[in-house]
C-alpha cells in the first residue's frame, strides 16, 4: 500500500491533481515530481485537490511551494482545493501560509 | 493392479497351448513373423524354478529402479536372451520412452522414443498384441539401435494395466532365433509383475511433481512476512494436506488511512487446479481491496471475478477490514467458518447469518457486519481442514478450537495453540490455513524508540492517535497534537547522521490536563534553514502550548507541553 495516492485528471487546460491518504516527509518529493512530470505546457492551471487528504505536513506544504515554483517559471498557475476544516487546511493555517497560497473550499470554486 | 489383467489380450493361463501365441500379428509386408510351433518342453522343475526367479515375491519390496534393474537381469537369465528394453508409453506425445535395458543400454541413454504404431515397438502398443519377429534384417524396426547391435529376433509383448497401455518390453537374441510360446508365457509372467511397480512409481511420481509444484505456488503466494505494525500483529500458519495440495489461503495488507484488512479463503476441491485457482482469487481479492471497497462488495467483486472464469470454481471466503485508530471491524463472508475473537472473557465466536459461497450462484451478494476489537483482543480465521473431523458436529469442533485458543497472548500463540490442540498427530487429510490478528493495547504511557527512516512517520501518528483517542482527547485538538509531533519526528529523521542506521525515542505522559511529548535523538541540533523547516517549526509552536528545544552534544531533545479538556 502506499501511504498516499495521486489520481491526476485532465480537463482542457486545467490538470486536477487528486491527493489521498497522507503525504509527509516520506513520499511528499514523489508526489511532486509525479505531478510535475504530469503537466503538459499547455497547461494553464494546476489544481491540487486536498480535500480529501487524511494529513499533510511541512513536507507536503514545501512540495506545494516548490511545485509552484516550477509551475510559475513555465508562465502556470497553481491553485489549491482545502475543502472545509480539512487536516490539509489545518496544517497550513497553523503554519501561517494559508492566505500565501490560492486556495478554495470547493473544486467547483477553483475551476471558477 | 495384478497380472491376470496383463493377460486378457493374450493368453489367460500358462498353457502349452498359449492362445495369445495365435494373436500375434503377421506385419503386412514382410511375413517375417512366425507364429513359433510349441517349443522343446521344459522339464517341470526348470519351469517352476525359471517362472519362480521372474514372479519372486522379494521383487515388490524393491523401488522401481532396482526392480526394473533386477527384473531385467532376470529375464536375460532365464529366457537366454542377449537384450532386454522397458519401453514407457507417453500419453502426452504418444510416443513410447525407454526407460531400461540390459544388453542395449543406448536405448536408455539416448532416450530413444519411438511413436506409437511404427515400428516394432510402437506396432505392440499401437496394436496392444505380442509380435515376434525372427529376421530383424528384414523387418520393419524403427530403432537402428536395434540394427547397429547386430539383434536378429526380437519378442516383444504390451505392458497393461487395468485395460491402461503403460509400455513395452521386449527381449532380443543376437543369434537368429524361434521365440516359442513358453518364452512368451515367462515374459509375460515378468511383464506382470513389472507392469504394476511402474505404474504405481509413475503415479506417485506425478503427484510428487503436482504435489512440489502446488506447493511452491502456494508459498510463492501466502505472505512471507509477518507484519508487526504499531499496534496490529499477525501470525499466520498453512499446513498443506499430506497427498494433495489444496486451495485454502489467507492474506493480509495495510489499507489507506490507518485500516488494516485480513482475509482467508478455501477453493473448493484439491490438488494442482484449485491451487493454480487459489492464486487466482487471491489476487482478485487483494487488488479489489486495495480499491478501498468495503468487505461485501469486494466479496461480491471477487464473485464476479470468477463468474467471468471460463470454468467452473467455487470456495467460501471471509474479509475484515480494522480501523486500527478505533478497533472499529467491518466484515464479511461468502458461506465461510465464523471467526473468532479471542481475549477479554474467553473469547467469542463471531457467527453471521448463513450467506453463499462465492461462484455458487448468479447475481448473489453479501452484506456488511459491524463489530470491534477491543484492546489485546485477536481475530482469527480459519479454514475447515482445522475443525472438520469425522464424527464430530462442526460446532462442537469450533468451541473447542475456541477452547484451545482462548488463553493465547498473541496472535503467533493464537496460531501456535491451534495447530498444536486441533491437528491430529497423522495424516492431514485437508490443508489448513489460519491467520490471527492482534489489535493491541494502548499504554498509559507511551515508550517508542524508533528507527530514524521517513516510513516510520505514518506509524508514529498511527500510534499517537490511538493513545489520543484512549486520553479522550477531542477530535481537533488530537489533529493538531499528531500533526506537531510527526513534525518534530520529522526533523530527527532528517538530521539523523547518515548513513549510519540510528534510532530516536518518543515518549508521551499525561499528567492532570497537560500532555507532555518528547523526542530524543542523537544528531546535531540544526537551526531550521530555509522556508521549509522554518514552517516545520511554526506548525509545532503553533499546534502546542510549550515548546522547548535542548541541543546538547549527545543530541537534540524536544518537549512539547499542551493543555487538553476532559
Amino acid at each position: 500500500m502506499t501511504l498516499g495516492d495521486l489520481q491526476l485528471e485532465l480537463q482542457d487546460s486545467v490538470l486536477i491533481a487528486h491527493l489521498t491518504g497522507e503525504v509527509d516527509l516520506s513520499n511528499a518529493r514523489g508526489i511532486e515530481d509525479a505531478i510535475a512530470v504530469a503537466t503538459p505546457n499547455h497547461t494553464v492551471t494546476v489544481i491540487v485537490d486536498l480535500s480529501q487528504l487524511r494529513y499533510l505536513d511541512s513536507a507536503g506544504i514545501q512540495l506545494l511551494y516548490r511545485l509552484r515554483e516550477q509551475l510559475h517559471v513555465r508562465g502556470q498557475d497553481l491553485r489549491l482545493v482545502l475543502g472545509p476544516d480539512s487536516p490539509a487546511s489545518d496544517a497550513l493555517r497553523l503554519a501561517g501560509v494559508i492566505d500565501q497560497l490560492r486556495t478554495s473550499d470547493t473544486l467547483q470554486d477553483a475551476l471558477g | 493392479m495384478s497380472g491376470p489383467t496383463l493377460h486378457d489380450q493374450h493368453t489367460s493361463q500358462l498353457s502349452p497351448e498359449i492362445p495369445g501365441m495365435g494373436m500375434m500379428r503377421l506385419p503386412p509386408r514382410t511375413g517375417q513373423v512366425v507364429v513359433a510351433p510349441a517349443a522343446t518342453e521344459l522339464a517341470p522343475t526348470d519351469q517352476i524354478r525359471a517362472l519362480y526367479r521372474l514372479s519372486d515375491p522379494a521383487l515388490s519390496e524393491l523401488d522401481l529402479e532396482d526392480l526394473l534393474d533386477e527384473l531385467l537381469v532376470r529375464i536375460q537369465e532365464v529366457l537366454e536372451v542377449d537384450t532386454v528394453a522397458i519401453l514407457l508409453y507417453d500419453a502426452d506425445t504418444n510416443e513410447l520412452l525407454a526407460r531400461a535395458a540390459k544388453g542395449i543400454e543406448e536405448e536408455v541413454e539416448q532416450g530413444v522414443r519411438v511413436p506409437l504404431g511404427r515400428g516394432f515397438a510402437g506396432r505392440i502398443a499401437a496394436e496392444r498384441v505380442a509380435i515376434f519377429i525372427a529376421d530383424v534384417d528384414h523387418a520393419d524396426i524403427m530403432n537402428p539401435i536395434l540394427r547397429e547391435k547386430g539383434i536378429s529376433s526380437l519378442l516383444g509383448l504390451p505392458l497393461i494395466v487395468e485395460g491402461e497401455l503403460i509400455g513395452v518390453l521386449h527381449v532380443g537374441s543376437l543369434k537368429p532365433r524361434t521365440f516359442g510360446p513358453r518364452d512368451l508365457a515367462l515374459l509375460q509372467v515378468a511383464a506382470a509383475r513389472a507392469a504394476p511397480g511402474i505404474e504405481r512409481a509413475r503415479l506417485y511420481s506425478a503427484l510428487e511433481q503436482e504435489h512440489s509444484v502446488a506447493m511452491m505456488l502456494q508459498r510463492s503466494l501466502l505472505p512471507q512476512q509477518m507484519v508487526n505494525l504499531a499496534g496490529v500483529s499477525v501470525a499466520a500458519r498453512y499446513m498443506p494436506a499430506t497427498f494433495e495440495v489444496g486451495g485454502d489461503w489467507y492474506d493480509f495488507f495495510p489499507l489507506p488511512n490507518g485500516r488494516f484488512g485480513m482475509a482467508i479463503g478455501d477453493v473448493v476441491g484439491h490438488g494442482l487446479r484449485a491451487a493454480a485457482l487459489m492464486g487466482q482469487l487471491r489476487t482478485a481479492l487483494h487488488s479489489y481491496a486495495l480499491e478501498d471497497h468495503s468487505p461485501a462488495r469486494t466479496l461480491q467483486l471477487v464473485d464476479r471475478y470468477i463468474r467471468s472464469m471460463s470454468q467452473d470454481a467455487m470456495a467460501t471466503a471471509a474479509y475484515v477490514v480494522l480501523d486500527t485508530d478505533t478497533g472499529a471491524l467491518q466484515l464479511a463472508s461468502a458461506g465461510h467458518l465464523p471467526a473468532l475473537v479471542l481475549g477479554g472473557n474467553g473469547g467469542r465466536i463471531l457467527e453471521l447469518p448463513p450467506s453463499p459461497p462465492l461462484g455458487a450462484f448468479p447475481y448473489a451478494s453479501w452484506t456488511d457486519h459491524e463489530s470491534s476489537l477491543g484492546g489485546e483482543e485477536t481475530l482469527v480465521f480459519y479454514t475447515d481442514g482445522l475443525v472438520e473431523r469425522p464424527g464430530t458436529q462442526l460446532m462442537t469442533s469450533i468451541g473447542r478450537l475456541l477452547a484451545v485458543t482462548a488463553a493465547a497472548a498473541s496472535a503467533e500463540e493464537a496460531c501456535r495453540l491451534a495447530i498444536d490442540q486441533m491437528i491430529p498427530f497423522a495424516r492431514l487429510r485437508d490443508d489448513i490455513a489460519i491467520v490471527a490478528l492482534q489489535y493491541g493495547t494502548v499504554p498509559e504511557e507511551l515508550n517508542l524508540c524508533l528507527p530514524t527512516e521517513p516510513v516510520v512517520l505514518a506509524d508514529v501518528r498511527r500510534v499517537v492517535r490511538r493513545w489520543l483517542r484512549a486520553q479522550a482527547v477531542a477530535e481537533q485538538d488530537s489533529r493538531e497534537i499528531v500533526l506537531a509531533v510527526s513534525e518534530v519526528c520529522a526533523n530527527a529523521i532528517e538530521h539523523a547522521y547518515p548513513p549510519v542506521p540510528a534510532e530516536f525515542d518518543l515518549t508521551a505522559r499525561r499528567t492532570g490536563d497537560r500532555l507532555e511529548f518528547v523526542v530524543r535523538d542523537t544528531g546535531a541540533w540544526r537551526e531550521p534553514r530555509g522556508d521549509n523547516r522554518g514552517r516545520g517549526l511554526k506548525v509545532v509552536r503553533a499546534a502546542m502550548d510549550e515548546v522547548e528545544v535542548s541541543p546538547s552534544d549527545s543530541g537534540t531533545e524536544v518537549v512539547m507541553r499542551r493543555r487538553v479538556g476532559g
